[in-house]
């Protein structure tokens, strides 16, 4: 049997992480092949929680992963809201989902991202622990793997899973992607950019979040219903749920056909003025492309563009 | 009994509902009947992934709901079948008119129930409601608090099902135990599963030609002996069931008993709780002990038949015991702790207080610190604790009263019938103009790409003034309304997967009440009823009688092909070979094994006043046909739509090719553009007249893995199929097309 070490133990022995990602990152998947090995090739016990809902693609979602030695009571179930290790797939869910409360001190921090671990360590408010930063899009891009595979491959490095385990569960489960994802793999690990922090006191522990929101059995409307006046989606930002960029307007070259308008899948986000087409409204637009695919090519070229097709990097949207 | 010893066993890692599937395929059950619905939704897919590969011969039978699907089961069984079914939430309230009649005639069934509150507001997430509701069905009840447990209670089930005569409910945690995955054991051999499980007993059937049965007279007094019939198969189960638990742990090691006593049997002190709140006290209870505060949990495995006498053994001489339960009987004690209650009351148990709380509702969890800790401290200082845990409010665990303080202002005015008139007067189409048109619902939470919104969008472009939506649940209604805020800036209504239409006509009929009353003021309502298509498998009756009735609504069907909101199974409208989650790819069968429902042709039949079709690749079509279905409803008649919208998460698609992917199947005759105003039919559109007719498989091969495949050599026969099909309805449509009275 392997020497293998949990990197921490809380007082009931476990290692908790935490995979914060949206849906169709295939957060799901790393944490279920990271489950594997630690049963199936090291002999470990634990248990991984999805987050429980309708999963939209573009939706946050999480994942906890809670890793333990075999012989160990497995009982509590639900994700973990104290973390040790969090695994984060899109930068920007570190501020709209508040990741750092319920993270525990000397935690391990892995972002994808082509910022710094300093600036990581500001935006997540960071009390202590290493941070791992790396540019996972664009890994996955040049390896042809996903993003969760080199989101997998870090997460199981910093868990210290011997890199011969990981391989051959890879190997079992894609056996006709072996390639892309050991590439993947290797590459994370080599292009990874990791510091450490002390203690230093420049940010707090955190409590882990609580579901209370601002309306409760007091003021509440009968039923459960909602204000449509008050409570409306108006000054929501779909910014976190595109997964690559949104397309760029060329006002020289519309003609004002109106058809991205018709196709729109976030209406809303097509915005008309006095008959005419002026741009997206980014709070809206999701990047599906839709009115992309329809805009017709004129004599001064197409209005509207893929700006991915001009070679931009994965992470600088 | 028969004795085997210690079959060996083998390391199996998935969640709940991994467990019950597996422990369905090792049973080898003659049959399923299912229907799908979060959280237990896999368990069906994962036997029909068995079925498609050839490694399960199973009869596996997509109904079109619930109550379809169990009284499939019931015919399995009639029939002599050894059978099975899953479920959840209102899946199991709508299969509650068939389960008393199962026990009542004594078919031995299994029955999963993956625990979910059952709501308005809709919920998801765990719950105790519907198990609770089927405490008085005469079922056998076993509770499984954990992956482990789910597939051992299966097994264990079905013998003591077939042994009583009687049908069985396994219940797991929706999510906290079905969506939990675990390291767990499982027999390494299928075939010790079946020689434990034993032979089918021999059973009164109705393919018992010898021995011609009536089944399910009709009876008046005589009832009375039939209660007493359930009554003593009750009882029976509760002499053998203490026997085949002590089988089942002979060959496993895993033992189970009425009620599970964990921690200090002399504790003053305890908690009772179900399923996995019980698991995850038990850490509580063992640190408590090192703390030397011994306390006592008490979890039964099995609810019926309850069991009373070890349950009091169980409470023993605790002075306090919290009843920790994730339902309410509101205005009425709760129902473990009336059970519990009586049970000690005739046992002549005086002193035990029962301290009730209703917990870990609708999703919240049942932590080992936050929650089993103090509900434990809760029994250990009872009485004196907080006056709030004593108020009703306090037995709530973990409700909020809200702030006080929150009155967020207002971000949206009133819609007024003068800023949303745009068709009023016009005879053609200007979509130019139309971008007025302020729109009826703001962000949501679709995938990027989905087409529902987009056939909304255009849709809505038609109508003019004031609107009220009514969504059946699905995608449509998931992704606009996750409270506390709401997408929809005028009124909306959600009631049921299959209600909207009913619900449509009950509003509409005190509209016009109202109105003529002069009792609200005189403005003119038009009410929408939004399904997808799944809605319209399930409330398919409900549809075709509010057109018989002709009621003046517009319901649209957004038609995407599947179940997608519970993640992608099949729907009566999905093409032949189409891949779905519980009609997957396999080995031995492809897909989807029918041709593709036709809602409208269905509907002709109801000789409604106006029915289409309508596609995003055709906008200005599409808006004239909003036009008339408004038209149709301010005359006083019914108005239905099709429309047909991608789905780029479940088909596989590139999300920004839907509109390109309508325009095919609008072109191919899949999906073809008409009108049937009054009987007569309209064709919109006609490829052939523009020479743009294309093969269906040059619409299905860009419309994702759901469906590409189909346009590969290897399913031709299929694609050949469809492509008759499509054909044969393609010329029947345009002959009456061409004649008025077809
Ligand atoms: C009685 C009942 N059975 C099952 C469900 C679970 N359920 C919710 S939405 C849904 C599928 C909806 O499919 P469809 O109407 O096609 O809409 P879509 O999800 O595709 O938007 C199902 C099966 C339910 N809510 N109620
Ligand atoms: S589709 Fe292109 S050309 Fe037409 S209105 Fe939109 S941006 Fe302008
Ligand atoms: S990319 Fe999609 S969401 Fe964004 S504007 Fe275009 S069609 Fe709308
Ligand atoms: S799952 Fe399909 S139907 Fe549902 S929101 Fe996503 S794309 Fe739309």
């Amino acid at each position: 049997m392997s020497t293998y070490q949990l990197p921490y133990q809380d007082r009931r022995g476990f290692t908790n992480c935490l995979l914060s990602a949206i849906g169709g990152d295939g957060a799901n998947m790393a944490a279920k092949l990271l489950f594997k090995i630690a049963a199936e090739e090291l002999n470990l016990d634990g248990a991984y929680d999805a987050k429980y809902g309708s999963e939209k693609k573009g939706t946050p979602t999480d994942v906890s992963l809670r890793l333990c030695n075999f012989g160990t009571p497995v009982r509590e179930s639900g994700p973990t809201n104290r973390p040790h290790i969090l695994c984060v797939f899109r930068e920007n869910l570190i501020r709209t989902l508040g990741l750092n409360r319920g993270l525990q001190e000397h935690a391990t921090v892995i972002v994808n991202t082509c910022k710094s671990p300093e600036e990581i360590r500001d935006a997540l408010h960071l009390h202590s622990g290493t941070v791992h930063v790396l540019d996972a899009g664009k890994i996955a891009l040049e390896t042809h793997s996903r993003l969760n595979m080199p989101m997998m491959a870090m997460l199981a490095h910093v868990l210290g899973f011997p890199e011969a385990a990981v391989i051959k569960k890879i190997t079992e489960t894609w056996p006709r992607a072996v390639e892309p994802n050991v590439a993947a793999y290797k590459a994370a690990v080599d292009q990874s950019v990791s510091k450490s922090f002390a203690a230093d006191g420049k940010y707090q522990l955190a409590e882990p979040a609580e579901v209370r929101s601002a309306i409760g059995y007091d003021n509440m409307l009968d039923g459960g219903a909602v204000d449509t006046l008050t409570q409306s989606t108006v000054g929501r930002n779909n910014a976190y749920a595109r997964s690559n960029p949104a397309p760029a307007f060329n006002r020289e070259a519309c003609i004002d056909c109106a058809k991205c308008m018709t196709v729109c899948a976030d209406p809303g986000a097509i915005v008309w003025e006095n008959g005419k087409m002026v741009g997206i409204d980014l709070a809206y637009c999701k990047a599906c492309l839709r009115c992309v695919a329809v805009c017709p090519e004129t004599k001064k070229g197409k209005a509207l563009t893929d700006p991915a097709k001009e070679g931009v990097v994965t992470c600088s949207f | 009994m028969q004795l085997l010893n210690n079959a060996k066993q083998k390391m199996f890692l998935g969640n709940g509902n991994d467990a019950a599937a597996q422990a369905i395929l090792d049973i080898k059950f003659d049959g399923e009947g299912y229907y799908p619905i979060t959280p237990s939704s896999e368990v069906g897919e994962i036997v029909s992934k068995a079925v498609a590969d050839g490694k399960s011969d199973i009869s596996f039978v997509v109904g079109t709901s619930e109550l379809a699907a169990i009284g499939i089961c019931t015919g399995m069984a009639l029939a002599g079948g050894r059978v099975v079914d899953v479920t959840s939430a209102q899946g199991l309230l709508l299969k509650a008119e068939e389960m008393p009649s199962i026990s009542g005639l004594g078919l031995p069934m299994v029955l999963n129930l993956s625990t979910r509150e059952v709501n308005a507001p809709l919920n998801i997430k765990n719950g105790h409601s519907d198990l609770a509701a089927a405490l008085g069905w005469g079922w056998l009840i076993f509770m499984a608090p954990n992956v482990q447990s789910v597939y051992d209670m299966n097994i264990i089930a079905i013998k003591v099902a077939e042994a009583v005569g009687l049908p069985a409910i396994v219940a797991y945690d929706g999510f906290h135990t079905s969506h939990a995955n675990r390291r767990i054991e499982i027999f390494e051999n299928a075939a010790d599963v079946a020689a434990f499980v034993g032979d089918k007993p021999a059973r009164q059937n109705i393919l018992d030609l010898e021995h011609p049965t009536t089944f399910g007279p009709y009876m008046n007094d005589d009832l009375i002996n039939t209660k007493v019939l359930l009554e003593r198969k009750m009882a029976k189960a509760y002499e053998i069931i203490p026997q085949i638990f002590a089988a089942y742990a002979e060959l496993t090691g895993r033992q189970y008993d009425f009620v599970e006593v964990y921690g200090d049997a002399n504790a003053e002190s305890g908690m009772l709780a179900l399923n996995s709140a019980a698991e995850a006290a038990k850490t509580v209870v063992d640190e408590l002990q090192e703390e030397d505060k011994g306390v006592k949990l008490i979890t039964p495995y099995v609810l019926r038949p309850f069991p009373a006498k070890a349950m009091v053994e169980a409470v023993g001489g605790l002075k306090r015991l919290v009843v920790a339960e994730r339902v309410s009987q509101y205005g009425a004690a709760n129902y473990m702790e009336n059970e519990v209650g009586a049970a000690l009351q005739k046992a002549g148990n005086s002193t035990t207080e029962l301290i009730s709380r209703v917990y870990g509702i609708g999703g919240l969890n049942f932590r080992p610190d936050e929650d089993a800790r103090p509900m434990f401290e809760l029994a250990m200082n009872w009485p004196n604790v907080d006056d709030s845990h004593k108020t009703l409010e306090g037995r709530y665990w973990g409700a909020w009263p809200g702030d006080a303080n929150y009155h967020p202002p207002a971000t949206l005015k009133r819609m007024t019938t003068e800023e949303t008139t745009w068709n009023a007067g016009r005879d053609k189409i200007d979509l130019k103009e139309l971008s007025n048109m302020p729109s009826r619902f703001e962000k949501h939470s679709a995938c990027p790409g989905c087409g529902i919104f987009t056939n909304l969008n255009q849709f809505m472009r038609g109508i003019d003034g004031n609107v009220v939506f009514l969504f059946n649940t699905g995608c449509g209604m998931v992704v606009t309304t996750g409270f506390p805020q709401t997408t929809f800036k005028v009124s909306y209504v959600h009631n049921l997967f299959h209600n909207a239409s009913s619900t449509a006509t009950g509003i509409v009929e005190m509209y016009h009440r109202f109105r003529a009353k002069g009792e609200i003021p005189d403005e003119e309502i038009t009410f929408i009823c939004v399904s997808g298509d799944g809605g319209d498998d399930i409330g398919m009756d409900q549809l075709i009688g509010s057109a018989l009735r002709n009621d003046p609504i517009i319901f649209l069907e957004y038609d995407n092909k599947g179940y997608m909101n519970t993640g992608g199974q099949l729907c009566y409208t999905g093409i032949l070979g189409q891949r779905n989650s519980n009609a997957p790819i396999g080995k031995v069968v492809a897909g989807k094994q029918t041709q593709h429902k036709d809602i409208v042709e269905i509907l002709r039949g109801t000789n409604a006043p106006y029915l289409f079709t309508g596609a995003e690749s055709n906008p200005r079509d599409l808006i004239m046909k909003a036009r008339k279905a408004q038209a149709t409803v301010r005359n006083g008649g019914f108005a239905f739509g099709k429309l047909f919208s991608p789905c780029p998460l479940n088909w596989g698609s590139d999300p920004a090719m839907g509109n390109e992917i309508i325009d095919r199947l609008v072109k191919s005759c899949v999906h073809p553009l008409y009108e049937i105003e009054n009987g007569v039919t309209t064709l919109n559109y006609n490829p052939e007249k523009v020479n743009a007719k294309i093969p269906v498989t040059e619409a299905l091969k860009v419309m994702g893995s759901a469906f590409a495949h189909l346009a590969n050599e290897k399913y031709a026969k299929e694609a050949e199929e469809i492509q008759r099909e499509v054909d044969t309805r393609w010329e029947r449509l345009k002959a009456r097309a061409e004649n008025p009275v077809l």
